[in-house]
């Protein structure tokens, strides 16, 4: 299946933008990357897509590379020291290490860098030079990635206080090349409670007016003006990042060692077993019609053994074992430990139980998980979801007390680091945003939805708080005088490439600080009920599982 | 997009005492000394690209020359390539590529014992060996859609047929006489030239739909080694990140080649190949 949204837009921006823009009949061409254009590349093109382009290598720029001094290359870089300077290197001696240069950086590149290369040979050397504005991964069709986990600690850590203002920088310019690349110039908002949220907010709108002189496209449509970009911290919802999640996506990503995306399994063939490794995304039909189905609905082995006997299918039939063998693990690594432990937590973020009747007690049930034989992080959850129920935390002594009854005392550190994304841990004074009364959940150990699906919908309705939720300026109306517009109505769409333009409005959310499975999966859910109206995409600076984000709170302090 | 070309002409300087003159004849020289091993890879890729090319073109005729059998309503004189003509071509044809495929691999092994995996002339051989396999694949799948499609319209067309002729046929008789059941219907009473023109075509569709399978089930085999020969190289090799991380650093002393060496053999592809629901292996 043809990757949609995000992956659609880069892909093709990638693939027509860059490579077939140099493409030459009977010639075959290098490619050159470094990690993050690595990064974004393998996550919208396949190998196949760059060689029908005519890229017949692809080599990591960080890497000592052997001249190929017949082939002409494509740099496909970030405007960084690290890529500029090895780009020079290469073309240095008198034998240059490829036959000419064609340089597209992924964002703007600074003066003194630019002015290094026009200094340099390589610049003789140099055929096309570009800014490509594509300085995210687009993870999922409605899911991107800045794929920097170590910011982080860049906004939360009072350790890297000094390295926030650089964090805000490079994160708002990323941000503002996904508004170029989806021509969008959406109003900016931000989250009142967190003073980086403002600072951020105020960076993008700025970095926007700078793209918009040079892409006049950005916000152009007539829906385009009621378009918002959201900016939110982690804090804003302590509770979705450390829940178990049930569904299939969510579930993997918290229990099973996936790495990189890939997961690995062994088969049992006939004769010996074998390890396999499949990669989870977007090409993989089957993974998209599942990742946000409740386990208890992935019910695989009742979808259709295909057993024809003509090879095209066998394809296929390893999607269905694969798939089959990731809800099997799941499930076994769910009965081993986690029953008990699920269904406490959903009373704990619900505040009441399965029935609805508020929860009394929250110690009494939580005291036997702490007591039971679950791993720490396990432990560290409960409570800190006990903690986030007491919405304006918990005096110390209880807090103590509890980390001794679970014995988690190395890890403890977790709990109080919390604190730096501006939750309640010990008798504090802010609370959790009101939550909307949603009756559509079947499950009961899945009653919890995230606070940013409350968000999201009401954003698209217009009735998002203004006081909670300021614009940084107020939103663009329609500039170009109805005149214009109507002449232009029937065209405006004409140059551009069919994924592209989506002509309703967008919702982009971005959350400093990590995305969780689960707010992912709200952005296809919400966008789905608008019946297509609206699409909503979320971000952040990376993806996140509970363990990543206990992990990274314990390195906080 | 940012064209930022004009810029860099504007910025640019003359660097290290180099003339603007002497710079522009360095660029231009001839390189040092051409790669013929990765001249040698790449236009033996481009033999069996143009292979594969010259297969569609066929696969593209056969299309034509199908659609006029049925839409005609008197014999075809043969004066093209019948459907038979064209199959037979298109399995020797795939077969040559399947083994030209083959010989590049070879080709690559020994150029990978030479030169050392991390070889640009070596990746290069390994990416468009894949991709070839690929279209080789995508070829046969379109011969295969090609021969099923008419398949269907020779059905569709017996239908209409038999109904003319007073009898309409079932799913399972349709089966059978694909098969080659005759067809016990006509009575000797019925005349007529509208009668005795559907006969004719019944005929005919029936001689089609045999010839039909007989080519399907001839190219079974090659099927089989196509899919094969993908299968091996494992879905790995389409993801961009992991072929640029596969790519080791130059290497420096013996550890390094010991890691090289485990590496690529937990990458052999035999090893980690089937999946036990690999229907055509066990069938």
């Amino acid at each position: 299946m043809a990757p949609s949204g995000l992956k659609a837009v880069v892909g093709d921006k990638i693939l027509n933008g860059v490579i077939k823009s140099v493409k030459k009949d009977g010639e075959w061409k290098v490619l050159i990357v470094d990690h993050m254009s690595m990064r974004i590349l393998s996550s919208c093109c396949k190998m196949s897509d760059i060689l029908a382009e005519g890229v017949t290598i692809v080599e990591d720029i960080s890497k000592r590379r052997e001249p190929i001094s017949s082939l002409e290359a494509i740099y496909l870089i970030t405007p960084e020291e690290k890529s500029v300077d090895a780009l020079i290197k290469d073309f240095k001696d008198s034998a240059f290490t490829y036959k000419a240069a064609h340089v597209f950086f992924t964002d703007t590149c600074p003066n003194e860098l630019f002015a290094k290369i026009g200094r340099s040979r390589v610049a003789k050397a140099v055929k096309t030079l570009k800014e490509i504005n594509v300085a995210f991964l687009p993870y999922e069709s409605q899911v991107f990635s800045l794929d920097d986990p170590s910011s982080f600690e860049s906004f939360y850590s009072p350790k890297k206080r000094d390295e926030r203002d650089k964090a805000i920088a490079s994160v708002a310019e990323q941000i503002a090349t996904l508004c170029d690349t989806l021509n969008e110039c959406p109003a900016v908002r931000y989250y009142k409670e967190s003073e980086e949220n403002l600072k951020l907010a105020d960076e993008i709108r700025r970095r926007l007016d700078a793209h918009k002189a040079d892409n006049l496209k950005m916000g152009e449509g007539p829906d385009k003006a009621r378009s918002q970009l959201l900016i939110v911290n982690r804090g804003f919802d302590p509770i979705s990042p450390v829940l178990h999640e049930l569904t299939f996506q969510a579930m993997a990503y918290d229990l099973l060692d996936i790495k990189q995306d890939i997961y690995s399994y062994q088969t049992t063939g006939i004769g010996n077993s074998k390890e396999r490794e499949v990669l989870l995304d977007e090409d993989d039909e089957l993974w998209v019609q599942l990742r946000h189905m409740h386990i208890a609905d992935a019910n695989i082995k009742d979808l259709s053994q295909m057993l024809k006997k003509m090879p095209q299918y066998q394809k296929e039939l390893s999607m269905y074992s694969t798939h089959l063998h990731l809800a099997e693990a799941c499930m076994n690594k769910f009965k081993a430990t986690l029953n008990n432990v699920c269904e406490v937590e959903q009373d704990l973020a619900m505040g009441a139980n399965a029935v609805g009747e508020p929860l009394k007690d929250a110690m009494k049930s939580i005291v036997p998980v702490l007591l039971s034989e679950i791993d720490a992080y396990d432990k560290i959850r409960i409570i800190l979801l006990y903690i986030f129920h007491k919405k304006k935390g918990i005096p110390e002594e209880n807090l103590t007390k509890l980390i001794q009854h679970a014995n988690i005392r190395d890890d403890s550190k977790i709990i109080t680091n919390i604190q730096n994304l501006g939750c309640n841990i010990i008798n504090a004074g802010k609370m959790l945003p009101e939550r909307k009364e949603r009756a559509d959940s079947t499950y009961q150990l899945s009653r919890w939805t995230p606070i940013i699906k409350d968000i999201m919908e009401n954003a698209i309705d217009d009735k998002l708080d203004r006081k909670q939720w300021p614009f940084i300026s107020e939103p663009a109306t329609i500039t170009t005088t109805q005149t214009a517009v109507s002449a232009r109505f029937g065209h405006w769409h004409k140059n551009r490439s069919p994924t592209e333009h989506r002509s309703g409005p967008r919702l982009i959310i971005f959350m400093i600080g990590g995305v969780s499975h689960s707010e992912m999966r709200s952005a296809y859910e919400v966008t789905r009920a608008t019946d297509g109206k609206w699409e909503v995409l979320i971000g952040s600076t990376h993806i996140l599982t509970p363990t990543s984000f206990l992990n990274d709170l314990k390195k906080l302090e | 997009m940012r064209d930022r070309l004009q810029h860099l002409h504007r910025v640019k300087t003359d660097s290290e005492g180099f003339s603007t003159v002497e710079l522009n004849s360095l660029s231009e020289l001839e390189p040092a000394d051409p790669d013929q091993d990765l001249d040698g890879v790449l236009n033996e890729a481009q033999q069996i690209r143009l292979e594969i090319q010259q297969i569609q073109n066929d696969i593209s005729e056969l299309q034509d020359v199908n659609y006029q059998t049925i839409n005609r309503t008197s014999f075809p004189s043969v004066t093209k390539r019948d459907s038979n003509t064209i199959g037979a071509d298109i399995k020797r044809r795939g077969e040559a590529v399947l083994q030209q495929l083959h010989l590049m691999n070879d080709l690559r092994g020994e150029l990978e014992a030479r030169r050392g995996p991390s070889d640009p002339a070596v990746r290069i051989a390994r990416t468009q060996y894949h991709c070839l396999s690929n279209a080789l694949r995508e070829v046969m799948f379109s011969y295969n859609d090609t021969e099923m499609s008419h398949r269907e319209a020779c059905k569709r067309h017996i239908k209409r047929q038999m109904e003319v002729v007073g009898r309409e046929i079932s799913e399972e008789e349709l089966e059978e006489m694909m098969e080659g059941e005759e067809l016990c219907v006509f009575s000797v009473h019925m005349e007529g030239k509208t009668i005795h023109s559907a006969l004719m075509q019944l005929q005919s569709r029936q001689q089609e739909l045999l010839e039909l399978e007989t080519r399907i089930q001839s190219i079974q085999e090659l099927f089989l080694d196509v899919a094969v020969l993908v299968e091996e190289q494992g879905a790995a090799v389409e993801n961009i990140e992991q072929s640029v991380q596969k790519a080791e650093v130059i290497v420096h002393d013996g550890t390094t080649q010991l890691e090289n060496a485990s590496t690529s053999d937990k990458n052999n592809p035999l090893k980690r190949m089937f999946c036990g629901c690999f229907p055509c292996y066990h069938s």
